[in-house]
């Protein structure tokens, strides 16, 4: 009954007869749209971004080579440090080596001193140099 | 750790005392160092380069207990920092400034 009151026309004979009420363009269409694809060809060349490139990779590198030689510095140092040091370390454990070979010799000696023909403290190589007792435990006071 | 010195003021050699050190002993006891090397490539036999060992450590101790006499705050400093910062020597460059200014390299 609604739609007959809205859409009526005067002099209707029946609903059927009412006008048709549809959604439709404004008067004289709407506006053109652009659907055609627009993309410049303006622009750095190959060229230049292939040099643009190449100069941001040889900046790049040429700072890892900076880095590294300041890395290489660092390390140098510590290392000079290392060096200096190490004969006075050497040094103290020969001291508490020798002490140690010398209370071992006597123990040495002590346990074998009845084997004929056992010459204490010597070495179980042939090739004339000497060589750091291999038994397997160097400092038992440390390991 | 107490201290870089022990009861009667010498320096205890710790690594953070020697690393602290290490450049005044790479320069100071560079011949002593030198003849011990020489003398352990020739023979690594222990017994038989135990004499230029006791030079070495004379010198180097001797050196430590110099450079503390010498420069008390700037090397307790130094020595501080590096056991703080476990022997990192960028870690420690203020402390390396003022202890070189203290006690220069020579």
């Amino acid at each position: 009954m609604t739609e007959a009151v809205i859409r009526k026309k005067p002099g209707m004979a029946s609903v059927k007869d009412m006008p048709v009420l549809q959604d439709g363009p404004p008067p004289g269409g709407f506006a053109p749209v652009r659907y055609a694809r627009r993309i410049p060809n303006k622009g750095p060349s190959a060229v230049a971004i292939f040099l643009a490139a190449f100069g941001a990779f040889s900046y790049g590198m040429y700072q890892v080579g900076q880095g590294n030689k300041i890395r290489r510095a660092i390390k140098e140092e510590k290392y000079a440090a290392r060096r200096a040091i190490l004969p006075l370390l050497q040094a103290e454990e020969d001291e508490r080596f020798v002490k140690e070979w010398k209370s071992y010799l006597e123990y040495e000696a002590e346990v074998m001193k009845d084997v004929p023909g056992w010459k204490v403290g010597e070495s179980v190589y042939n090739s004339g140099r000497w060589m750091p007792p291999a038994s397997g435990e160097l400092r038992p006071d440390v390991w | 750790m107490a201290s870089a010195v022990d009861a009667a003021g010498e320096p205890i050699p710790t690594s953070a005392v020697l690393t602290a050190a290490s450049k005044h002993i790479g320069v100071r006891c560079q011949p002593e160092n030198v003849a011990f090397l020489k003398c352990k490539k020739k023979d690594p036999n222990p017994e038989k380069c135990l004499h230029k060992g006791q030079e070495v450590t004379r010198c180097v101790l001797g050196l430590l207990k110099d450079l503390h006499q010498r420069c008390t705050k700037g090397m307790d400093d130094y020595v501080g920092c590096m056991y703080y910062h476990t022997n990192e020597f960028d870690l420690c460059r203020k402390e390396q400034q003022a202890f070189e200014k203290a006690c220069p390299l020579e």
